[in-house]
């Protein structure tokens, strides 16, 4: 079984060599010749007046917990699918029971709005 | 030395290393990136123990959602990285010290009297058995209840995050698509009909 | 081969690790909330482990669920962060004292 992850196995390790020596050449052989100018943060030529960092409106975190939720949904119904036809009436109702109760939760986040942009 | 021991290795010093940079790091946005190859070392980890399923799972789910969401909150919040370093070297012996002692503990307990290669050998290959199809005829017959439990409780996830970030804003302006394509022409335009007036 | 006391103990040495993370930065929620997902990574590790040497698929289900409540528990907490940051102005632990009696 593990045979067929090989090509990953290899793709992971190309990349690490092609990504770290590119770096490790760019840093070998370019010069280095920094001052306090050139490290000072510059901002259209005077000094920067804020941290680089921006706030992020609430919102985009909001989005982001909605997504993890439906996304371990998803993941719960992948094996559900294979094995349809093995567990048959039962793990059917079993798995509509499951996305009902979570249909109740999308239903209360689009009442209240959540997915509504400003 | 075999070829998957020689991988078991590569992927559990990537992952001690990385687990190390992360609660030593300075910079949480780092932490968090080095959290994210964390997760990926283990998800090698997980597929060398035939857990395919769990291993891409992992990837998604971890990598893919809950960790931008750490990223978004570290990003969210500027944090005064000098006040929360305090005491960092002080706190690290005392750290140190207790997660020495725990990892040796340990180490002895799980070590390989007891859990070696004589005690618990490597079981046979199943063959070309899905590992994803052995564990959903499992997951939705014999552990029916826990599966309809975790449910709920990502039901009460969506409602407490929707209950304690969603902050309705007065002032905002925003389109809502329904209403406008709901208007009629009698409600925009009215005709009124009168009589010519007089020119004066 | 690569035995199970050998992933037991890659799964102690993590859990090791984010104890100490829990020690050196328990100032700051946001790696304390990291250390506590490092901390169920390891006890994974130990569940999936057990799963391929006794050749149960019990423990991959443990996980699965395990993996669940920890997303959740990761939303909900980050939640609870972002709400106390808006509210106090830091996630400072030490400022956090107000139940204190």
């Amino acid at each position: 079984m593990l045979e067929n992850y090989l090509p990953i196995l290899i793709f992971i390790v190309v990349g690490v060599i092609v990504g770290g020596a590119m770096m490790a050449f760019g840093f070998i052989l370019g010069p280095h010749r920094p001052d306090t100018a050139k490290l000072s943060p510059y901002e259209c030529g005077f000094e920067a007046f804020e941290d680089s960092r921006m706030k992020f409106d609430v919102r985009f975190y909001l989005v982001a917990i909605l997504f993890i939720i439906f996304d371990l949904e998803i993941a719960f119904l992948f094996p559900w699918a294979i094995v349809l036809k093995d567990i048959g009436l039962f793990g059917f109702s079993a798995m509509m029971l499951f996305l009902g109760i979570l249909v109740i939760g999308f239903i209360y986040e689009w009442k209240k709005g959540a997915l509504q942009w400003e | 030395m075999a070829f998957e021991q020689i991988v078991f290795y590569a992927f559990s010093a990537v992952l001690v290393f990385s687990a190390g940079v992360v609660i030593t790091v300075r910079n949480p946005v780092h932490a968090a990136l080095f959290l994210v190859l964390c997760f990926f070392s283990t998800a090698g980890l997980w597929l060398l123990l035939r857990a395919e399923f769990l291993a891409i799972a992992l990837v998604l789910v971890y990598v893919g959602a809950v960790m931008v969401l750490f990223l978004f909150v570290v990003m969210m919040l500027d944090i005064n990285i000098a006040v929360v370093r305090q005491g960092f070297a002080r706190y690290l012996a005392v750290g140190g010290v207790v997660a020495i002692l725990l990892i040796a503990v340990m180490a002895m307990v799980v070590g390989g009297d007891y859990f070696g290669l004589e005690r618990t050998p490597v079981p046979e290959p199943i063959g070309e058995v899905s590992n994803t199809r052995l564990l959903g005829l499992q997951l939705y017959t014999d552990y029916v209840y826990p599966f309809e439990i975790a449910s709920v409780i990502l039901l009460v996830a969506i409602i407490a995050a929707i209950a304690l970030t969603l902050r309705r804003r007065p002032d905002s302006r925003y389109q809502e698509p329904g209403r406008q394509v709901e208007v009629r022409r009698g409600d925009r335009v009215r005709l009124v009909s009168m009589k010519s007036e007089e020119r004066r | 081969m690569v035995a199970l006391s050998d992933y037991l103990t890659v799964g102690a040495i993590l859990f090791g690790l984010s104890m100490a993370g829990i020690f050196v930065n328990r100032k700051n929620v946001i790696i304390l909330l990291m250390c506590i997902e490092l901390m169920l990574l390891a006890v994974n590790i130990n569940f999936i482990a057990f799963s391929y040497y006794l050749s149960d698929t019990a423990g991959q289900i443990f996980v699965f669920f395990i993996l669940t409540v920890a997303a959740a528990e990761a939303a909900i907490g980050l939640a609870i962060l972002v709400v106390l940051f808006r509210n106090r102005g830091t996630i400072n632990v030490d400022e956090l004292g107000t139940l204190k009696g």
